[in-house]
């Protein structure tokens, strides 16, 4: 696979793989399955008001080998609440003689049975292959089987999350879900994911966030860190919020992807939507489980950087080039100040160390039908490869409990946690000094162990370790749902959520930073504080009904939302200590500046609703709106009206199909159609007003005006269409998705680059263009084998996305022009057409578009690089053999991107280069990939470079193929344990890499910032 | 579907229904209210809306005084190494960069400035930025209801003060340049560039305004807000430069006949003191206690230097005895190797209170521009006499009227009096047409084409209008 060549060639591969293991699976075939879509709903009774008389109902649940099943679940038809079966397969509910009882188990089939005034009912469920009837996918404001959804869904369990050694939950999902594209930014612990939802949305880049909501609540993912304090350790926007939710708190994550899913966020579900949902109690035996790994990390993509000999060649051929002689004085590297047969390996001395990685969690639940709950704690802690003790770790506590009233009408539940994290890191990632060091460059210590300077001739890389970040993050999310049935099928429900998240940031540049030739003290050390909080708090009320009428089943939900958030943020810059060991104390400074002081306030308010409707289960119909408000928008634009309609038909239910086509055992077509909105554009921007800057004159501090000012934009819409169809084979051994998506956002709320003679880079304003996100979403899932010591299972995303600018009024005249071709993706560069060396002077020529002799911008920048994956998606196995079992997952990415040998300095100057830089031109007639040495004293060679960095030739594939998680887990058998169940794991994370990219990672494609680290770790669950 | 729904609803319970309005009522409260309370935030307190901005002094001044921070912190006038001392000093004749070459100040240095070169780029952002601000003021004035005549008057006159200041360094920076004289973006981002001569009539004109509208008294004692004289020394540099030999002479002479406000300081070393009598306008230092970054940039210990020295050339060229060698110029030596830094902010540290500001506007540059337009203008007698004035102060033998090629002699005092102070002697070299001659004889990147910087290549993408790059980029 190291060959990624196109589309073409991938797809028929995967066709290919998964026809064999079809083939394979089906000989295999040897169990019982049982066909699980043919329930029809049974009619509910309408009449009773008169709440019945509550019996005990009590029994044991068990496989078709008689082996008690803990887990159970058991729920009343059409009433709340219900029960769980315990270890031993044991159960006890409040039922009345009318009811019919519910007990389904993943993976199992549903079985239905009427109380009928028995008072122990013993069930037997049958395995089943998959149970799209049992899974029940959080949708948000609902819940909805996976059999009967009428939208867009992806789901990943706790199962899945836990085979991975991450510390973000984003992590754990890179490749896992078709239209989800998740890219980690940094290898150093803390950093930051940028996620995209089915493509880039909007024109602004840092508004293509999806909405992400924690058990009901809103999380904000605005970072509260402050780049002037993370900016040189952690790139983008610093740390991750979502560091502070545990992940291995998280049941659940769900991701909502089409207009039907989406289109009850309204405002906020134009990018999707991810929904966590953390652990809850269960009732039974208390049980006690407790879990720990630890292991280490390291960088292992570095790139093939010149040796002594090679640099110093590099270099005197660039000064003869020049026809520069003598080396200039401060040529230290070739004019002989430096040793000229000295040679550092920067990358290993400086990213080659390992990191350590350690992981401890338990957790108790138990409780009774009545009261249930759940308490968990976790520490983590995480080191890094950079020499010196560098540390992230952090604690957590998360409390579910849940209490149900004895006549099951009422259910109050409250959910918490509470994180806290401390990174404790170098100020600045030397990724990018370890790559442009000279390879003869002096050692690092002088004989006395103290910071070679070298009489000044360099910049000692190990002066960055002076410098220090250190954050610490608390997290506090909690939520509460009081829920009251007040007719069978009538509800009343109200959840109440808060978070609330601090953060405090320091920034230590001490003056043992600098160079002593500059003769500084600490009165020129310098701290950066950032602190800030933001909380928030949320109300809905919800209302829903549910009922059954013949054939005919009805959901219809009405609710209404009111949120505030405020944010504060303080950063200061403290200058000037009297000693650099008070450094981090403000009171020491000799000077404190407030660099900036925001306080932020956010409104919004909404109402939604849906209504569900179902015929025979097999047609579905889902309607959803919303009305939306946001403060975010001045007067007059501030409300939104945002829905869907989705639809689906279950073919397979139809008894013509049945007869016909007996292998297919599933078949749904479903389709949705809908307008949802964003308002990702940060508060006030619609005022005109002067902010403080913070910078002194005479004593005042001064006023700025903040932007330039725009009143009238609105909200960004976003349309989205989706076409799919679902089917399972022989008895859902097989299930097939293949799914189409089309969306169209328009009215595009963006900051308009402008010329900096308007006084700023940008305004903020709709524009009226129109990008499109369409594709397709291929899943297959597979049990290939089923046999009762021996099981298989494959499942593969690949997803094949298209952007696309369809319009743009007015582009050529727009300040856009340069920025955008109509037709094509967004993520695209205009570059220069690269056209080979001259091969008479050794520079590189590029296309003369418009033939005026001259290579200019942006005249001459008319080719077009497209950044945007061709295709990417992944590949998970589990393989179970008696007490062993073993996941490997796969992910695969298709991608141009920027070739690393143009990113770093000139070829010829003062920094490192890569290998490939040696094939270059020397002597006239030469035809190379690379241009002339040069020093910088050759103008023509200098501005080539400064092209070339912007052309065709800076562009290289960049596509990859990662053994992204491994994971083996040995169950020790219970004879040698007694009362305790106990795991034994190893896992890995990102092992293996194939691709032909040259720099350090095609993810991250970065030289300033640490590649993602490969992470292997063992550990040990025990449960008692 | 509805019907059913409807039908449905009808047929129950009582209690049910009272349960189901009264809940449909508070959802609806929330739904049907689309009450925009629900949706409206106050302004944060770090933020005042413009209308209020102009109607009251404080934070009127508080706005104009913010350009004068930005220029001293930011952009062109800083003393740091993103200013036009620093990085003009390096590209012309004074200083040499002991750092790596392969980088964007270092292009400055080897005159290998590619239209990507960050500073490039700051100068003419941070330029339009302040620009933006000096309008920003110009319209919030002219709206203002409540300010009193003086102090609008004296507030709009320093914002046209600033906004000819930065058009003036971005003009002989980049050449023809678009004049912004409005905060209106939509006109602002299609703009064209306009010939150097039409730049210079609008520098003029506002100027001449400003001139108008500012007091003859200094604001506050330290001179760190522009009075009329001050203008009228900006003024004079601007007809200096622009050719207009006659209107340069009268504004130096007006300047230099106001003999109670300004005197050349006998003493060279209190020439950059804060309290200094030649002083028309300087930068107040960041607060109490802080002095230059001038002084922060340039002065080292140890050999070899980490960042700049003074180069040979410019050291070479003072004349034997001259005391400003002496007062101006520190040399560092470690026994076998000299280097040399500039010395006319001697404060690097903090003091108890503040020591030195840095001076934009001074008495010397006006004798200066007196005495080249005397010259220009044949008077060599008239320019003599100036010229010896600071021939006094710096202890060297008065000049006679035959001696030597005047102008050669005024653009030598202009190096020597004048050297990393704004970048004037790159403006100087240009403006006397040596810049190939001198530059080219001892700096080996140097061409004829580098006379004028490259425009930001971004521009050229976000304005159709601007035209096509400066010559040799």
């Amino acid at each position: 696979m190291k060959n990624l060549h196109g589309k073409a060639s991938l797809i028929p591969i995967l066709c290919l793989f998964m026809i064999t293991h079809s083939l394979l699976g089906s000989t295999l075939f040897n169990s019982t399955f049982n066909h699980i879509h043919n329930k029809a709903l049974n009619p509910g009774s309408l009449n009773p008001v008169v709440w019945p008389q509550q019996q005990e109902v009590q029994g044991t649940v068990t496989d078709s080998r008689g082996q008690p099943i803990p887990g159970v679940s058991i729920q009343r038809k059409g009433a709340p609440g219900g029960s769980s079966t315990d270890l031993k397969g044991y159960y006890t509910l409040g039922a009345s003689a009318k009811d019919t009882l519910l007990f389904s188990y993943l993976g199992h089939q549903t079985v239905t049975i009427p109380v009928n005034g028995h008072s122990v009912i013993n069930v037997q469920l049958q395995q089943v292959a998959t149970a799209l009837e049992a899974i029940q996918l959080n949708a948000g404001y609902y819940t909805v089987t996976d059999r009967e959804r009428t939208g867009s869904i992806a789901r990943m369990t706790a199962a899945s999350i836990g085979q991975q050694p991450v510390t973000n939950p984003l992590a754990s999902l890179q490749g896992r879900m078709p239209g989800v594209q998740i890219t980690q930014n940094t290898g150093v612990p803390g950093g930051g994911f940028d996620i995209k939802i089915r493509g880039t949305n909007s024109l602004r880049s840092n508004a293509n966030d999806p909405l992400i909501i924690v058990d009901g609540v809103p999380y904000a993912t605005e970072t509260l860190g402050y780049d002037q304090v993370s900016g040189s350790i952690l790139p983008g926007l610093g740390f991750s919020p979502l560091n502070s939710i545990n992940p291995a708190d998280i049941q659940n994550i769900e991701v909502l992807k089409d207009a039907d899913a989406t289109a009850i966020y309204g405002s906020r579900g134009a990018n999707g939507v991810v929904l966590i949902t953390t652990k809850k109690g269960r009732s039974g035996k208390t049980q006690l489980m407790l879990n720990a790994y630890s292991g280490f990390g390291e960088v292992t993509h570095t790139a093939d950087l010149l040796k002594t000999a090679q640099y110093l060649e590099m270099r005197r051929e660039a000064f003869a080039n020049d026809g520069i002689s003598p080396y200039p004085a401060n040529a230290y590297d070739v004019n002989g100040t430096w040793d000229q047969d000295r040679y550092t390996d920067w990358q290993d001395e400086l990213l080659g160390g390992t990191a350590h990685f350690f992981n401890a969690s338990a957790s108790v639940s138990g409780g009774d039908a009545q009261n249930r709950f759940l308490l968990s704690s976790g520490y983590q802690r995480e080191t890094t490869v950079f020499s010196g003790d560098y540390r992230y770790h952090k604690g957590s506590v998360h409390l579910n409990l849940t209490h149900r009233s004895p006549n099951e009408r009422f259910l109050a539940q409250v959910t918490a946690s509470y994180l806290t994290d401390t990174n404790n890191l170098p100020g600045n990632d030397f990724t990018s000094e370890a790559q442009r060091l000279a390879p003869n460059a002096p050692p690092v210590y002088d004989e006395e162990g103290n910071l070679n300077w070298a009489n000044s001739t360099w910049n000692n890389p190990l002066r960055l370790l002076e410098d220090a970040y250190l954050a610490k993050t608390h997290t506090l999310i909690a939520n509460g749902t009081l829920q009251y049935t007040l007719l069978p099928g009538l509800m009343l429900k109200t959840s109440l959520g808060y978070t609330e998240n601090g953060v405090k940031e320091l920034k230590t540049s001490p003056s043992t930073a600098y160079n002593p030739a500059y003769g500084v003290g600490s009165e020129s050390s310098a701290a950066f504080h950032n602190t800030a909080d933001q909380h928030s708090w949320i109300l809905e009320p919800q209302l829903s009904w549910e009922q059954d009428m013949d054939a005919h089943h009805l959901e219809v939900l009405l609710g209404g939302t009111l949120q505030e958030q405020k944010r504060e943020q303080f950063g200061q810059y403290a200058y000037g200590f009297s000693s650099n060991s008070l450094i981090t104390n403000l009171s020491a400074a000799s000077s404190v500046y407030i660099l900036n002081d925001v306080d932020t306030a956010y409104k919004y308010a909404a109402a939604f609703g849906r209504v569900n409707y179902q015929y025979k289960g097999k047609y579905l119909l889902n309607l959803t709106g919303r009305r939306d408000g946001s403060s975010r928008f001045g007067s007059g634009k501030q409300w939104g009206n945002f829905g869907a309609v989705g639809a689906a038909w279950i073919f397979t239910e139809e008894a013509w199909l049945q007869n016909t086509l007996p292998f297919i055992s599933f078949g749904k077509l479903r389709g949705s159609y809908g307008l949802t909105g964003s308002d990702q554009i940060g508060d006030y921007q619609f005022y005109e007003t002067f902010s403080v800057t913070g910078q002194s004159y005479g004593g005042v501090t001064g006023l700025q005006p903040t932007r330039l000012y725009n009143p009238d934009f609105g909200w960004e819409s976003n349309r989205k269409t989706e076409l799919a169809v679902e089917l399972g084979f022989f008895k859902d051994r097989i299930n097939l998705s293949a799914a189409y998506y089309n969306n169209r956002s328009s009215n595009q709320l963006v900051g308009i680059p402008l010329p900096a003679t308007t006084g700023f880079g940008s305004i903020l304003s709709n524009l009226d263009a129109t990008v499109e996100n369409k594709g397709w979403e291929l899943e297959w899932h597979s049990f290939n084998v089923q046999a009762l010591d021996f099981k298989w299972e494959t499942g593969i995303n690949l997803t094949i996305p298209e952007n696309k600018l369809v319009s743009f009024p007015g582009l050529e005249s727009s300040t856009y022009v340069n920025q955008y071709v109509i037709g094509e993706p967004l993520n695209i560069r205009k570059v220069f057409q690269y056209t080979g060396l001259d091969s008479e002077t050794g520079v590189y020529q590029f296309e003369d578009f418009n033939a005026d002799g001259l290579i200019t911008t942006p005249e001459d920048r008319q080719a077009v690089v497209r950044l945007d994956p061709d295709f990417y998606g992944g590949m998970s196995n589990t393989l179970s053999y008696k007490n062993w079992q073993l996941d490997f997952f796969v992910q695969f990415v298709k991608q141009e991107g920027f070739d690393y040998s143009f990113q770093g300095g000139r070829p010829g100057g003062t920094s490192n280069q890569p290998l490939e830089i040696l094939d270059r031109w020397q002597e006239p007639g030469d035809q190379k990939p690379i241009q002339r040495f040069t020093s910088g004293g050759y103008d023509a060679a200098n501005r080539a470079y400064s092209n070339v960095r912007s052309s065709t030739h800076a562009f290289a594939d960049a596509s990859y193929l990662r053994l992204k998680t491994v994971s083996l887990s040995f169950n020790v058998p219970e004879r040698y344990l007694r009362q305790v169940k106990c795991r034994l794991y190893a896992q890995g994370q990102n092992l293996l890499l194939f691709t032909k990219y040259k720099g350090y990672d095609p993810e991250n494609q970065s030289i300033s910032s640490l590649p993602p680290l490969r992470v292997i770790t063992t550990g040990i669950e025990l449960t008692f | 579907m509805t019907k059913f729904h409807i039908k449905r609803l009808v047929g129950l319970h009582g209690r049910f229904l009272n349960h189901f309005k009264s809940y449909l009522l508070l959802i609806s409260c929330i739904a049907m209210l689309s009450c925009d309370s629900l949706v409206e935030t106050d302004i944060p307190d770090s933020q005042l809306l413009s209308e209020g901005v102009f109607e009251d002094t404080t934070t009127a001044t508080a706005a104009q005084l913010d350009l004068y921070a930005d220029l001293r912190d930011n952009t062109l006038l800083t003393g740091s190494s993103q200013g036009i001392t620093y990085l003009m000093g390096l590209y012309a004749d004074e200083l040499d960069y002991y750092m790596s070459s392969t980088s964007d100040p270092g292009e400055f240095y080897i005159n290998a400035l590619v239209d990507s070169n960050q500073y490039v780029n700051l100068f003419w952002d941070g330029g339009y930025n302040v620009i933006y601000g000096a309008n920003s003021i110009l319209e919030g004035l002219k709206n203002s209801t409540t300010l009193s005549e003086a102090e609008a008057s004296r507030l709009k006159g320093e914002a046209l003060f600033t906004r000819a200041l930065v058009h003036l360094y971005l003009v002989n920076l980049y050449g023809d340049i678009p004049y912004i004289s409005t905060t209106a973006y939509q006109e602002n981002s299609k703009v064209s560039r306009m010939p150097v001569s039409r730049v210079y009539e609008a520098i003029i004109r506002d100027l001449q305004d400003a001139k108008q509208l500012l007091p003859e008294e200094y604001i506050t004692a330290d001179r760190i807000r522009p009075n009329k004289w001050a203008c009228a020394g900006l003024l004079a540099r601007v007809y200096l430069y622009a050719g207009k030999w006659e209107q340069a002479g009268t504004e130096a002479s007006a300047v230099i006949n106001q003999k109670t406000l300004y005197s050349l300081e006998d003493n060279l070393n209190n020439v950059f003191l804060k309290e200094s009598q030649e002083t028309l306008w300087q930068l107040s230092s960041l607060s109490n206690g802080y002095n230059t970054l001038e002084a922060t940039r340039f002065i080292f210990e140890e050999v070899p230097p980490p960042t700049v020295a003074l180069t040979q050339e410019l050291i070479g060229s003072f004349g034997a005895g001259d005391l400003r060698l002496q007062s101006w110029v520190r040399a560092v030596s470690d026994g076998t190797q000299t280097y040399y830094h500039a010395f006319k902010y001697k404060e690097k540290t903090n003091t108890v209170t503040s020591m030195e500001y840095s001076v934009v506007l001074r008495l010397a540059e006006i004798y200066l521009i007196r005495a080249e337009a005397f010259a220009r203008m044949g008077d060599a007698n008239g320019a003599t006499a100036d010229l010896n004035s600071l021939h006094d102060r710096a202890d060297l033998p008065n000049l006679s009227v035959s001696e030597g090629d005047l102008l050669d002699n005024i653009l030598h005092e202009r190096r020597v009096e004048l050297f990393t102070e704004f970048g004037h002697r790159f403006f100087d070299l240009k403006r006397f047409e040596k810049a190939q001659d001198i530059l080219g004889a001892i700096k080996s990147g140097w061409q004829a084409t580098d006379a004028l910087l490259p425009i930001p290549q971004d521009e050229f993408a976000v304005n159709p209008n601007l035209g096509s790059q400066n010559p040799g980029y």
